[in-house]
């Protein structure tokens, strides 16, 4: 009988205990498929005999062998029987001998680019292999050798989920990047910012992984004049406004990085209204001091943002009280959409680092959160009618019951019976 | 005129003897005769929910794509839609206090004695109803909480063996809770069980008119073997203008708990939502939720939950056939009424250890 | 309780006073249902479909934004001349989308997201596309409504 109820659906106490655990379980669940996949990979490890094998096993599933290809293309050697791995600093140039070769590609696919070579060897891994340094990347380091596949393909290691941990395995690596003089934080810094929750929690695939911002072929730490474009990639709104404002020129002159002085590099926290201002904490208080026109700026524009935030939460809570109680504040919803809108809106406007086009669009949202909390303060006043309606029908069964205890009381003694 | 008019109706409706008859009913007046006003209380709480329902019925829709908008649309847009909806609700409670004060006064004063038997039994089988009642009505707004409360609560009659599994999908309409379970027990609550109330409440009523108020057997020793000396009011019009006052008073809290408290609504349900914290039943279902807790998962290799639910179905049945299992002594009848003690305390508890500490 | 409160012109005043007080009770139960029973306003719930005004006065290569319960919807019609909705709620965060005539497309103020006319996210940080609703005529009234 256990197995109709686990079958029905989940039994009582296993909903409870679900209740209670909440998303703990779901995590845990994630990790041990995850166990159980490394330990599947390592059982099919096991279960190959040679290297040879396995390349081969591997190579049964390559987007090479789809197309027709087989080891003898790569293994060049092999016709003599003798499938050697080519040298490392001639790997890029073996891959290249098709994919740069446009009438080549065309038969297979009549998009693709083939400039993924000359990208290499702009890169910072392809000048140091020219140089002779084989302990950097090339093709088959993130490829894989054996089992490439297209990277639209989800199992593909530069897919978008697998990408950051394909560059980790050596950015990560402190004993390989201490070789460089290179520091192994940027995986971690990443994985703890918002991009990475974007991609990993929402999964939202278009948020940028290390590629968006190296590029992947032509991997390269973007220059400091550069690094405004990399963002704005996305961001454009936000670059727009900030290549019109003061701080463009101001920052140029310092040698900034433009995005990167207030929101850094890998580790790119969420943004919040608390870093803007001269407090502890604020981003603008690296560099002002609570002196001067730009003080004031920056005290104004927090002090709106944090009337906005205010009004917001305020109206919200507000008709959540309204329909609560069961009253229909659709209008006071769209308006509060307005206000949330405008708060968005005033919230890419810190990007001018000017008062007068954030204002404007923080006080309509201060007017919207005020027409929303109207609607809710309509809502919720139709409680008192009802509760002097509740008054009168009281009133009158009162009445109604002391007439009707007095008649009962008058009523004249039972005749015994 | 008027003589005329009563004797052209009498010849069409013949109730004159009726009439005379509640004319002359006469009503035991006594220290416990409080108790009672319960049954009529229960009584006119059933009417309300009737006359309620039918309103509800004006707009609700049973589907799960409608029935949330519907019932937010009643308390939303309606006029006065938000307190037929809260009267209907807050009802429903209090008629389940009052059924079940009722049973206890009637077991109590020992009033399923001989020759009322099947008073009692069409009685309870009316709280088993009413339960019934509370439980698919629970479900119709399709919210949140009564979506997983009904899960759980469907699931338990899996443990029921061999029938388990087909009695869960029969109260289901499938394998899970879906929009077709809604679509059943709307019919149930509204079409079925109506019905087969509405019988029993006329045969219960027409046992009672019948055999007259019981009068407790401590009342009759008191009156010291002289038979006819229990003090006794008629019916009309001493009796009912009681039961009106009791009635009117009702109303009158039902209204008030209805404007300050109203029935929420919660957010829709959500079939794929994971289940929410503090999933609950309705008060009346929380003892025996809160026991099923306290069970555990084998009891000397049986499973605990069917060991649990054969426990409460061998006490449903014993109270069914209660009167025909107490002797008639007064020994007999303290030993029911530690019993009937012991219960109210079990189930007092389990309700109070479910309020404080079962809520996550 | 002398013999005088008891006679029968105290009983009838308080029968009178009884049947008063009653009326009252009987009528502060009607109101509620009569007012119940008369139709409401708004016959139904508009969870489902809304009207969006008139079709005739949406030229070709331009959108309309109108409230869709608590949410905007945006109706838009293509430069071809056919009527489109969609959730105006862009998915990126709450912003309202609007059309852009000069870029043919649904476009969001905020952070510059843009879908094509077929609510697809096409430009900008937008991670999925708007929701589309059905577009129904009601003579010239365009109705839409919510897929279920």
């Amino acid at each position: 009988m256990t197995g109709t109820v686990r079958r029905t659906g989940p039994a009582p106490f296993d909903m409870l205990r679900a209740s209670r655990a909440g998303r703990g379980t779901t995590r845990t669940r994630r990790v041990s498929v995850l166990a159980a996949a490394v330990f599947v990979l390592f059982a099919v490890h096991a279960r190959a005999q040679t290297p040879a094998d396995t390349a081969a096993a591997a190579f049964k599933d390559d987007v090479h062998a789809a197309a027709g290809l087989t080891c003898v293309a790569c293994h060049t050697s092999g016709v003599a029987g003798a499938y050697a791995a080519p040298a490392r600093t001639s790997v890029a140039p073996l891959c290249a001998r098709c994919h740069s070769d446009a009438a080549f590609m065309r038969r297979f696919d009549p998009q693709v680019r083939i400039d993924q070579f000359l990208q290499y060897q702009t890169s910072t891994h392809g000048r140091r292999m020219a140089a002779g340094e084989t302990r950097v990347a090339t093709c088959t380091d993130c490829h894989s050798a054996h089992g490439v596949r297209r990277v639209t393909d989800p199992r593909s290691p530069v897919a978008p989920l697998n990408v950051t941990m394909t560059c980790a395995r050596c950015h990560g690596d402190p004993v390989r990047m201490k070789a460089f003089g290179r520091e192994a934080t940027p995986p971690a810094d990443w994985a703890a910012s918002v991009h990475a929750a974007a991609l990993l929690k929402r999964g939202d695939t278009s948020a940028p992984t290390c590629a968006a911002c190296h590029g992947s072929h032509g991997a390269t730490p973007p220059g400091v004049t550069a690094v405004a474009n990399v963002c704005a990639q996305c961001h454009l709104r936000e670059a727009e406004l900030f290549r019109a404002s003061p701080k463009k020129a101001i920052f140029d002159a310092l040698g900034e990085a433009e995005c990167l002085v207030c929101h850094r590099n890998h580790r790119i926290e969420p943004p919040s209204d608390a870093r803007v201002g001269l407090q502890a904490g604020a981003v603008c208080a690296d560099c002002h001091d609570d002196s001067g026109e730009s003080a004031m700026t920056i005290k104004q524009v927090r002090l709106d943002l944090d009337r906005l935030s205010a009004a917001v939460s305020d109206a919200d809570a507000l008709l959540a009280r309204a329909e609560q109680a069961g009253r229909p504040v659709d209008e006071g919803r769209l308006a509060l959409q307005a206000a949330r809108e405008h708060q968005v809106q005033s919230r890419a406007l810190v990007h001018a680092f000017a008062v007068a086009p954030f204002s404007k669009t923080a006080e309509e949202g201060l007017g919207a959160a005020r027409r929303a909390r109207e609607a809710g303060d309509a809502a919720m006043r139709e409680w008192r009618v009802r509760r002097t309606g509740l008054g009168v029908a009281t009133l009158l069964v009162l009445g109604f019951l002391a007439t009707l205890w007095f008649t009962i009381r008058r009523l004249p003694d039972p005749p015994p019976g | 005129m008027g003589a005329r008019a009563r004797a052209w109706l009498e010849e069409r409706v013949p109730l004159a003897d009726v009439v005379d008859a509640l004319r002359h009913k006469r009503v035991p007046h006594h220290r416990y005769s409080v108790w009672y006003y319960f049954g009529g209380m229960t009584l006119f709480l059933f009417g309300i929910q009737v006359g309620t329902g039918a309103l509800l019925l004006l707009y609700y829709r049973p589907s799960a794509t409608e029935a949330y908008e519907s019932v937010q649309f009643i308390v939303t847009r309606v006029p006065f839609g938000w307190l037929v909806r809260s009267i209907h609700a807050w009802s429903s409670n209090l008629m389940v206090g009052c059924a079940v004060a009722h049973l206890f006064s009637v077991l109590f004063l020992h009033a399923y004695r001989r020759p009322r038997e099947l008073t009692w039994v069409t009685g309870l089988i009316l709280l088993l109803l009413t339960l019934a009642f509370g439980f698919t009505g629970y479900l119709l707004p399709w919210n949140q909480i009564s979506f997983f409360a009904t899960r759980v609560g469907t699931d338990i009659a899996a443990s029921v063996p061999g029938v388990g599994h087909g009695l869960v999908r029969f109260l289901r309409g499938g394998n899970d809770v879906t929009g077709a379970t809604l679509t059943r027990l709307f019919g149930f609550h509204v079409a079925i069980l109506p019905a087969i109330a509405t019988a029993l409440v006329g045969l219960h009523l027409l046992l009672v008119q019948r055999h007259g108020m019981s009068v407790p057997p401590s009342v009759e020793r008191d009156a010291a073997g002289s038979p006819g000396t229990v003090r006794s009011i008629p019916f009309l019009p001493h009796f009912i203008l009681r039961d009106l006052f009791a009635w009117t008073a009702t109303l009158a809290a039902l209204a008030a708990l209805s404007t300050f408290y109203p029935q929420e609504l919660g957010i829709k349900a959500d079939p794929f939502a994971p289940a929410p914290a503090g999933i609950r039943p309705e008060w009346y279902f929380l003892w025996a939720f809160e026991a099923l807790k306290h069970v555990p998962a084998t009891i000397a290799g049986i499973n605990g939950e069917f060991v649990a639910v054969a426990v409460m179905g061998t006490g449903a049945a014993a109270a069914l056939a209660l009167p025909f299992l107490v002797p008639q002594t007064p020994t007999g009848h303290r030993v029911l009424v530690w019993l009937g003690v012991a219960a109210l305390a079990f189930m007092g508890g389990m309700t109070a250890l479910a309020l404080t500490g079962g809520a996550p | 309780m002398t013999s005088m409160e008891k006679g029968p012109g105290r009983r009838s005043l308080l029968n009178w006073l009884l049947g008063l007080w009653g009326g009252g009770v009987l009528g502060s139960v009607a109101y509620p249902v009569a007012r119940y029973l008369a139709p409401p306003d708004i016959p139904e719930a508009a969870t489902l479909s809304v009207g969006a005004g008139s079709a005739r006065a949406l030229a070709p290569n331009s959108g309309r934004v109108v409230p869709f319960g608590s949410r905007p919807a945006i109706v838009v019609r293509t430069p071809a001349g056919e009527l489109r909705a969609f959730s105006a709620t862009c998915t990126h965060l709450d912003c309202t989308v609007q059309y852009r005539p000069d870029l043919q497309r649904i476009w969001c103020a905020c952070h510059n997201g843009q879908y094509d006319l077929n609510g697809r996210n096409v430009a900008g940080p937008p991670p999925r596309p708007l929701d589309s609703y059905d577009v129904n005529l009601n003579g010239d009234e365009i109705v839409i409504v919510r897929r279920s």
